[in-house]
């Protein structure tokens, strides 16, 4: 009688599955049935054309807008259109063109990321739990009292990215995080990515320019009229 | 003296409708940039339907309070999980904010037409909560129930305030106004926050008309004229801030009262109106005509 013998370690569970994931607008199909698996502590980067559904793809995988399929964090399977859910799970989505609060202020921008998480009642006591972020954005610290909608664009992105960091996630999806800036300041951002990738945070990222993309993910998926089309290894 | 005192009480009086109004106005749209052009129909529905549940039906004042304003939240709730949720929650976008403004108005006639049909057309005032004769030191006058007009408006001005400036879910409120996206992506129920403002503004106004229906009277057409003049008040405060609306609408219930004793009182409905254009001339921005933010 054959005996098994058990794998040294179990095999880890993967921080974020997306299975046959489809999004529709009406009749128009946006991503057709994609599937894809993000490792713990990897960074993987969607690529392709505009219009090609990889937006639509990651909102729905946050839970911002109707979908079939499933999406799994860490293996617990998150409810379809439910983003207060996928946050609580510890996912937390950075979108195209950042969504800030242009009226608030700065604080309280990166405050509102801790909501899910926090449940304090005072504002300044929520603060005092996510004032750390302002250690990885500094140049943020004397623009605090600032509204978001007077910051640059460059500012605004770290603003955004500061909210996301403020939610604790485990799993990052930034949707093009470098859209209309500067170059200058798209490689602040990427220079950022690129530290964020050698923590245990997991990162999907969309990402139009390959180039960019590749510069600090660990592989790339290629989406194509609503489907994944191939993957795409980091050059060495 | 005592006749600036007692024009002072006067136009603090009907300065605290205005805020009130205002307030309510101003924090539902700060939440979801839409004006409810039903909140003064839910004071007219608080206080005719306690009037006549105590005065016709003959419930206690206390219960009759009590069903009146239960009566106005349901109709609230249902509102908002009937219309509001289709027009917001279904992905229409800008489009449902316009759409909205005019359901508001919807909802302001069906109030009206709904109070004339159960209650008829007479003047209703709830029994005062306060009872008694005016207070009076030496020339100076005030009704009770004015008293309580004024307390009430300061009271939720400030509670409103301080919700808002000083608490994450006042925060949190802001910001469904600002990007309801932005809100959904760190967890805010943007609904949730719409409903129950929308809520809690319905019954605000529904127990302001009980307070005050002793004062004035209501009939089932006194709706459209209360948020009209809301209106006003939250034009002061960009329609977002209701604590600066209740200031607001006690300086102009006071200025109308003085221009009305001092000059004429043809003069205050005037100087209403007159207000309101400036707003539109000066700050254009604060009725949505100026240009965007940044």
């Amino acid at each position: 009688m054959p005996s098994a013998t058990p794998p040294a370690t179990p095999p880890a569970t993967p921080a974020l599955e997306v299975e046959d994931v489809s999004v529709s607008y009406g009749k128009f199909l946006a991503v057709e049935s994609v599937t894809l698996t993000v490792g713990a502590g990897e960074c993987v980067a969607v690529i392709g054309p505009n219009g090609h559904g990889k937006s639509s793809m990651v909102t729905a995988v946050a839970g911002l807008v109707r979908r079939g399929g499933v999406v799994r964090v860490f293996g617990q399977v998150l409810p379809a259109a439910s983003p207060g859910a996928a946050v609580r799970a510890g996912l937390v989505l950075v979108p195209e063109r950042r969504h800030l609060y242009p009226a608030l202020s700065t604080r309280d921008n990166i405050m509102l990321g801790s909501y899910s998480r926090t449940r304090r009642i005072r504002a300044r006591q929520a603060w005092q739990d996510v004032s750390w972020v302002l250690g990885m954005f500094p140049e943020l610290a004397r623009l605090l009292e600032q509204q978001a909608g007077t910051l640059s664009g460059g500012q605004q992105q770290m603003v955004a990215l500061a909210r996301a960091m403020a939610a604790r996630p485990r799993v990052l999806l930034l949707d093009e995080p470098c859209l209309g800036l500067a170059e200058a300041v798209a490689r602040r951002v990427y220079d950022w990515l690129g530290e964020m990738t050698r923590t245990d945070m997991t990162i999907l990222l969309v990402e139009e320019n390959p180039v960019h993309a590749l510069l600090v993910a660990d592989r790339a998926v290629r989406m194509y009229k609503g489907l994944v089309e191939r993957a795409e290894a980091r050059p060495a | 003296m005592s006749e600036f005192l007692n024009l002072l009480a006067a136009g603090l009086t009907s300065g605290g409708i205005y805020g009130i109004f205002g307030a309510c106005l101003a924090v539902w749209f700060r939440v979801c940039n839409v004006l409810n052009l039903a909140v003064g129909d839910f004071a007219m529905l608080g206080a005719v339907g306690t009037a006549w549940l105590t005065q016709t039906a003959g419930l206690p004042f206390g219960a009759g309070i009590a069903v009146a304003l239960a009566g106005v939240g349901l109709v609230a709730w249902l509102f908002d999980r009937v219309v509001l949720h289709l027009a917001f929650d279904r992905g229409a976008g800008a489009h449902g904010i316009v759409s909205v403004f005019f359901y508001t108005f919807g909802l302001s006639l069906l109030l009206e037409g709904a109070a004339r049909a159960m209650f008829g057309t007479d003047v209703f005032g709830a029994p005062a909560i306060w009872p008694g004769p005016a207070l009076a030191v030496a020339d100076f006058h005030v009704q009770r129930a004015g008293l309580l007009v004024i307390a009430l408006a300061i009271v939720s001005g400030l509670l409103l305030w301080a919700y808002l400036r000083f608490t994450v879910s006042g925060r949190a409120a802001s910001a469904c106004g600002e990007s309801v996206l932005g809100s959904r992506i760190v967890g805010i129920d943007s609904a949730k926050f719409r409903r129950r403002i929308f809520i809690v503004t319905a019954l605000l106004a529904a127990l302001f008309g009980i307070v005050e229906s002793p004062i004035t009277g209501y009939t089932y057409a006194s709706g459209p004229t209360l948020s009209l003049i809301g209106v006003v008040a939250a034009g002061f405060a960009a329609f977002r801030q209701p604590g600066r609306a209740v200031a607001a609408g006690l300086a102009i219930g006071v200025a109308e009262a003085m221009l009305g004793g001092y000059v004429s009182t043809s003069y205050s409905d005037v100087l209403l109106y007159a207000i309101l254009f400036c707003i539109i001339i000066v700050r254009p921005e604060v009725l949505g005509l100026g240009p965007e933010p940044a």
